[in-house]
C-alpha cells in the first residue's frame, strides 16, 4: 500500500466539470466565520508552478514540461513555506494571494527533499510587506480540531476544511519514498492543491498538509508535517545551507523472544532493542555491532520494540536523532555480551541512502560514447527505464542490505546502446551494470570518463557485472563513429557529470 | 527481456517453455450423430493398435508447507506401446503421479501401471503393468510401434489423437525446423523438431505421439495455438533414452558443463585474435565438476571442434541429418554418459586437444535443486521455524510481483551459485517461514533469510542443520543468518515443547522433518 503524494497536483487541464458546487452549509456558531477581505489569511498563497520533469531515458534532452499548483504561507519577511514537492523541478514559480489575481514571480531559497519542505521568496517583496506572517503552535493533541487551508482542487479561491487530529506517528514521506519522519494524521479533507498549506489550530500553524491516501485506499486520511519537523528545517537553514537529516544508519530488531532477551542479557523491564544491522559508513558504523542492545539514547530509555517516550508521546527512537543536526552528538548506552557500555556519537548524513530515493532539481548525469549510454544507478533511473535485468534489480534492491555501496558507491548502468554499425553486436547488452572499462574498476560515473580516456590499447574493453563476455569496440572505429552517432541521435553534449 | 547471445550448456536456462500441448479444458466437441445412410455400409473406423490412453493422477507436495500435499489433478495422454509391453509417455505426464492407468481406446478396458524409468530433463517416461492375466489380455491386441530417427526437415508427419470410441484423429504437420531447446525443467537444451499447422484439440493433453508411416518420430512437446507452432520431442532423444534404459542402469543425458559466446562480431573476433573465417566460439564459463572442466577446458579457450565436428562462430556444427545445429546436441543427444570426448580448443594462439569422459551432473549435485518431482521437499521444523533447501520450483512458485526483497536475493543466489559453492555449501539452507509458536515469539514476520551457522556449526545442508540442533549444549539454539536480523535465539526446552505441540496440531504436521 503506497501513499500517493497529493500532488499529481491539479493537472492544469483537469477541469473538474464533474464536481458541482455544493450549497455551502451554514457554519456552526462555534466556528467563527472568516472574512477573506480582512486579510487574516492573506498570507496563505497559491503557488503556481511550471515544471520540467527530467528525462532519464534520454538524459541529454530537456525533459517533459508540465505544471501544477499548491499552497504556501508566509512565515517571515518575504519567506513562504511550502512543500518541496510543490516546487520540485520548477522552471517558474508564481505566487497569488486570494484577493489579488496578479501573479508574483518567486524563487526557491532552500529546499529539503528529505522532509518535503521548501522556503521560497517573491522576487519583488514589496507586495507582501504588509502581510502578517503566520505563527507556529506545537504538536496538537489527539481528537482536537484543526482546519486545513489552501487552494485545493474544486475552485480557484482559498478553501478551508475541518477535522480532528487522528494519529501521531512516524511515517514514510512519499516525496523521496525512502524518508520517514514524524507525521500527524488528520481527517480534515486534504486534496491535491492543499499541499504546502497550513493546518491550523487556535489561529496557529500546527502543520503543513502534504500527503494522503487516494480515496480508493482509505477515507479521510490526510497527513501533515508537524511543527518539530518544520522547526528543524528552519533551524538547519539558519546557516544559509540545508545539511539534510542525520541518521544512525543501523536497523533495530525487537527483543520480544524470551530466549533472545535472556541471551542478550536484557532485564524484565522491557528496556533495550537489538541491533539487527549496522551500516559500516553510517554514524555508528565503527561503534555498534549486530547483536548489541541499545539501552538508551540521550538518557531516554529505548523499549524492546525500538520506541522511546519523548515529549509525552511514544515515538520511534530515531525521532531523537531526527531532531539533531550534522555534527551534533548523542549519548548512546548499549550492551554487548552482557556488558553495559556508553559512548558519544557524532551524527552524520548517510549518503548511500539518497540514491534509493527520488531526487529532484538535478539534471540527469550521463556519458555517451560511441552510442553507449552510461548513467548512474538511482531510483530516478530505475523508474524511468523499467529495468528487467536481474543483476540491476538486485544491486538496486540490495544496495544497503548487502552493503554494495562500500565497493561501488555509484553503480553505473549501460542503459542504452544507440544502434550504429560500430555497436550493433552489443545492443543486447543494454541494462547491465558496468564492472570495468579498460581495466579501470567503475565505482562512480566519473570513473567511466577516466577509463575511457585511457587510450593505450587498440580496443575499448567493457566488462559487465555478471555477464560472461566483455564488450569490445575497436578504438579507431568507435572514435570515428562517435560524432556520427551524436549527430544522428541529436545529442548535443557527450556527457553531463554534474556541476562541480 | 533482452535476448543475449549466450548458449548454456548446462543449467541456468532462460527460455521458458510455453504451456502444455492443447488445453486440458478444451470442450469435447459434440459429434454429429452417425449418419446411417440406408443402403450403404457403415464407414470403417480407423484404429491404431499401438496406442493406449494413459490417465494419471498427479499430486505434488506443497513447496511452502512441505509436510502436506497439494490437491490432486488428473492428466490424460496417449501412450505409445513399445516392445516388451512397455508404454512410452512424456515425463510431464507422470510427474508427481499417485495413480496411473492405461486404457484401451476402443474398448475402454483399464489396467493400472507403474513408472519403470523416467527422465524429467529429457521429459520421457516408460510405463509397465505388473504381469497378470489381465495384463496379458490387455496387451494381447496391441502391437509395439517402432521408433524412426530418420526424420528430416520438410518431412510430413502426423500427430495422433483418439476420439470418443477410439477412432484415430490425425493432424498433418510438416517439420520446418530442427533446433535445441530446454524442455520443461530447468536445464540445458535438447533436440527439438518444430512444425507449423493447426492441431485440433481433443481430451488428450500431456502426451501425443507423432508418427510417420506407422513409426514413431516423436512426442508432442508443446503447441502454441496462437501462432500454430508445434514443438516435438524427437525420436533421436527417445532412442537415446530407451537405449540407456535397456542396459539396466539409467545414466541420463551427458553435458559438458560450460557456457559459450558467439563470435560473429568482427571487432570481438579481432580482440580474441580470431581470423575472419576461422571457426570457434569463446568459452566464457566452465562449470566446476563438469565434463569440460575434467577434460581440462578453461575459461577463455576458443572451442573449435568436438569429436571431429567443427564448431562455427555461432556455436553450431553441421549435422549430417539436420544441417546447422547447436553443438550442445553433439554431447547431449549424440553421446552417452561414459563416452570419450575429444575437444579441440585454441589456447594462447595454439591448438590444444583435450580428451575426457562425458558425465552428467545430477539434480542433487546443484546447490539449488533444478527440479523436484515425486518427492517432498526436504525440511526441518524447529520450534515453529521452518527451514528448507532452496530450489528452483520454490522460487518459481512466487509470481513476478512478489519477486522483490528476499525472493529477489534468493533468485540471484540460484543464478549465481558459485560463491556459495566455494564456501563448501552443498545446499542453500534458508528460513522459509515461521509458524506462530511461543518459542518463536517475535520472529513471525521473518522469512527468506539464508542460514550460515547454527550452534556454532556451519550449515552446508539440512542434515547439518538437524545435527546442529541436536548437538546444542546451551539452553538456547543460536541461529546465525546471512541477512537481517542476523541472529536468532530459540529456547531449547520451549522449542522442543513446541515441536511436540506442532505434531498433529492445527497445522496438521505429521513429521518435524523430511531428510530423505
Amino acid at each position: 500500500m503506497n501513499i500517493r503524494p497529493l500532488l499529481p497536483f491539479l493537472a492544469l487541464v483537469l477541469l473538474p466539470s464533474a464536481l458541482c458546487a455544493q450549497p455551502a452549509p451554514v457554519p456552526p456558531a462555534a466556528n467563527p466565520a472568516i472574512d477573506t477581505a480582512s486579510g487574516a489569511w492573506e498570507g496563505i498563497v497559491n503557488i503556481d508552478v511550471s515544471v520540467l520533469v527530467p528525462d532519464y531515458r534520454e538524459p541529454w534532452n530537456a525533459g517533459q514540461p508540465s505544471g501544477g499548483s499548491g499552497t504556501g504561507f508566509l512565515i517571515g519577511k518575504n519567506r513562504f513555506l511550502t512543500n518541496a514537492h510543490v516546487v520540485s523541478n520548477a522552471t517558474r514559480i508564481l505566487i497569488r494571494t486570494t484577493n489579488d489575481p496578479e501573479p508574483h514571480p518567486a524563487r526557491i531559497v532552500h529546499i529539503a527533499h528529505d522532509c518535503d519542505l521548501a522556503l521560497i521568496e517573491a522576487e519583488d517583496s514589496s507586495h507582501f510587506e504588509k502581510l502578517k506572517p503566520l505563527d507556529f503552535g506545537g504538536i496538537p493533541q489527539l481528537n482536537t480540531e484543526v482546519i486545513a487551508i489552501g487552494y485545493p482542487i474544486g475552485g480557484d479561491r482559498i478553501s478551508v476544511t475541518r477535522g480532528v487530529v487522528s494519529r501521531i506517528d512516524f511515517r514514510p514521506y512519499s516525496h523521496t519514498s525512502v524518508d520517514s519522519h514524524l507525521a500527524i494524521q488528520v481527517d480534515a479533507a486534504i486534496n491535491p492543491g492543499n499541499s504546502g498549506g497550513p493546518v491550523m489550530q487556535e489561529g496557529k500553524v500546527v502543520g503543513v498538509a502534504f500527503q494522503g491516501f487516494s480515496g480508493r485506499v482509505a477515507q479521510n486520511v490526510g497527513y501533515m508535517i508537524p511543527v518539530p519537523v518544520i522547526k528543524r528545517f528552519l533551524k538547519d537553514i539558519e546557516d544559509g545551507r540545508y545539511d539534510h537529516y542525520v541518521d544512525l544508519a543501523a536497523s533495530d530488531f525487537p527483543i520480544e523472544n524470551p530466549a533472545q532477551a535472556k541471551a542478550l542479557g536484557t532485564g524484565s523491564d522491557g528496556v533495550g532493542v537489538m541491533v539487527g544491522d549496522v551500516e559500516p559508513q553510517g554514524s555508528v558504523g565503527d561503534l555498534l555491532k549486530i547483536g548489541d542492545v541499545i539501552l538508551s539514547i540521550d538518557d531516554n530509555p529505548v523499549m524492546n520494540n525500538g520506541l522511546v517516550r519523548f515529549e509525552g508521546e511514544l515515538m520511534d527512537m530515531n525521532e531523537i536523532v531526527e531532531r539533531k543536526f550534522a555534527g551534533d552528538t548523542i549519548k548512546l548506552k548499549y550492551m554487548r555480551t552482557g556488558k553495559k557500555l556508553e559512548s558519544t556519537v557524532t551524527l552524520k548524513r548517510f549518503d548511500p541512502y539518497v540514491r534509493l530515493g527520488a531526487q529532484y532539481n538535478q539534471r540527469p548525469r550521463y556519458i555517451v560514447n560511441a552510442g553507449l549510454v552510461f548513467q548512474p544507478l538511482d531510483r530516478n533511473l530505475m523508474d524511468a527505464h523499467q529495468m528487467r535485468d536481474d543483476t540491476v534489480n538486485y544491486v538496486f534492491d540490495n544496495f544497503l542490505t548487502d552493503k554494495l555501496y562500500v565497493e561501488r558507491p555509484e553503480p553505473v548502468v549501460l542503459t542504452n546502446v544507440l544502434p550504429d554499425e560500430v555497436n550493433t553486436w552489443i545492443t543486447p547488452y543494454a541494462h547491465s551494470i558496468v564492472d570495468e572499462i579498460n581495466g579501470v574498476k567503475i565505482k562512480t560515473l566519473k570513473d567511466v570518463e577516466t577509463a575511457l580516456a585511457k587510450k593505450d590499447k587498440p580496443f575499448i574493453e567493457i566488462v559487465l557485472l555478471e555477464k560472461n563476455r566483455p564488450l569490445v569496440l575497436k578504438r579507431e572505429l568507435a572514435e570515428a563513429a562517435h560524432e556520427r552517432i551524436m549527430k544522428t541521435y541529436n545529442i548535443l553534449e557527450a556527457s553531463y557529470l554534474g556541476d562541480e | 527481456m533482452k535476448l543475449s547471445p549466450i548458449f548454456l550448456f548446462l543449467a541456468l536456462g532462460a527460455a521458458t517453455l510455453s504451456a502444455q500441448t492443447p488445453e486440458t479444458e478444451a470442450p469435447k466437441k459434440k459429434r454429429a450423430p452417425a449418419v446411417a445412410e440406408v443402403g450403404s455400409a457403415p464407414q470403417q473406423v480407423v484404429q491404431n493398435n499401438s496406442l493406449v490412453r494413459v490417465n494419471a493422477t498427479s499430486q505434488p507436495y506443497s513447496l511452502h508447507l512441505p509436510w502436506q500435499k497439494e490437491s490432486p489433478s488428473s492428466r490424460r495422454g496417449l501412450g505409445v506401446v513399445l516392445a516388451g509391453n512397455r508404454v512410452l509417455v512424456t515425463g510431464q505426464m507422470v510427474a508427481d503421479a499417485t495413480y496411473i492407468e492405461l486404457e484401451l481406446p476402443e474398448k475402454g478396458q483399464k489396467i493400472s501401471a507403474k513408472v519403470v524409468a523416467v527422465d524429467y530433463e529429457a521429459n520421457l517416461a516408460l510405463l509397465e503393468s505388473a504381469p497378470s492375466d489381465k495384463q496379458k489380455a490387455f496387451f494381447a491386441g496391441l502391437k509395439p510401434m517402432a521408433v524412426d530417427s530418420s526424420t528430416r526437415i520438410d518431412d510430413k508427419v502426423d500427430i495422433l489423437q483418439t476420439g470418443r470410441v477410439g477412432e484415430l484423429i490425425k493432424s498433418e504437420l510438416r517439420i520446418s525446423k530442427v533446433m535445441t531447446r530446454r524442455y520443461n525443467v530447468e536445464g540445458s537444451g535438447f533436440l527439438v523438431y518444430e512444425a507449423n499447422n493447426i492441431v485440433r484439440s481433443e481430451a488428450n493433453s500431456f502426451t501425443l505421439p507423432v508418427v510417420k508411416s506407422g513409426k514413431l518420430v516423436g512426442l508432442l512437446l508443446s503447441y502454441d495455438s496462437k501462432n500454430q507452432v508445434t514443438t516435438i520431442l524427437p525420436a533421436p532423444i527417445i532412442e537415446h533414452f530407451l537405449k540407456d534404459v535397456a542396459d539396466g542402469s539409467y545414466e541420463g543425458f551427458p553435458s559438458l558443463g560450460m557456457e559459450l559466446q558467439t563470435t560473429l562480431d568482427e571487432q570481438f573476433r579481432d580482440f580474441l585474435g580470431l581470423k575472419p573465417d576461422a571457426p570457434g566460439v569463446l568459452i566464457s564459463m566452465v562449470m566446476k565438476g563438469g565434463s569440460a572442466e575434467k577434460a581440462g577446458m578453461k575459461k577463455g579457450d576458443i572451442l573449435v571442434a568436438i569429436n571431429g565436428f567443427v564448431i562455427d562462430s555461432r556455436g553450431d556444427y553441421r549435422d549430417p541429418q539436420f544441417g546447422a545445429l547447436s553443438s550442445s546436441h553433439l554431447v547431449r543427444g549424440r553421446s552417452y554418459v561414459g563416452d570419450k570426448v575429444e575437444i579441440q580448443v585454441i589456447r594462447e594462439g595454439k591448438e590444444v586437444t583435450l580428451k575426457g569422459e562425458l558425465t552428467r551432473r545430477k539434480p542433487d549435485d546443484f546447490l539449488v535443486l533444478p527440479y523436484l518431482f515425486d518427492k517432498g521437499p526436504r525440511y526441518v521444523l524447529m520450534g515453529g521455524l521452518l527451514f528448507q533447501e532452496l530450489s528452483h520450483p520454490y522460487l518459481d512458485a512466487f509470481g513476478e510481483e512478489q519477486r522483490g526483497g528476499a525472493i529477489l536475493r534468493l533468485s540471484r543466489v540460484a543464478s549465481h551459485p558459485d560463491k556459495y559453492e566455494e564456501e563448501g555449501r552443498k545446499k542453500l539452507v534458508f528460513l522459509s517461514l515461521v509458524l506462530p509458536t511461543p518459542s518463536a515469539q517475535g520472529y513471525d514476520k521473518l522469512g527468506g533469510q539464508v542460514v550460515n551457522k547454527v550452534n556454532g556449526r556451519a550449515i552446508k545442508d539440512l542434515n547439518d542443520l538437524n545435527e546442529a540442533f541436536k548437538s546444542v549444549k546451551d539452553t538456547a539454539h543460536v541461529i546465525e543468518l546471512n541477512d537481517f536480523p542476523h541472529i536468532l535465539y530459540l529456547d531449547t526446552a520451549n522449542a522442543a515443547n513446541d515441536n511436540k505441540r506442532l505434531l498433529g496440531g492445527a497445522y496438521r504436521i505429521g513429521s518435524l522433518m523430511r531428510l530423505e
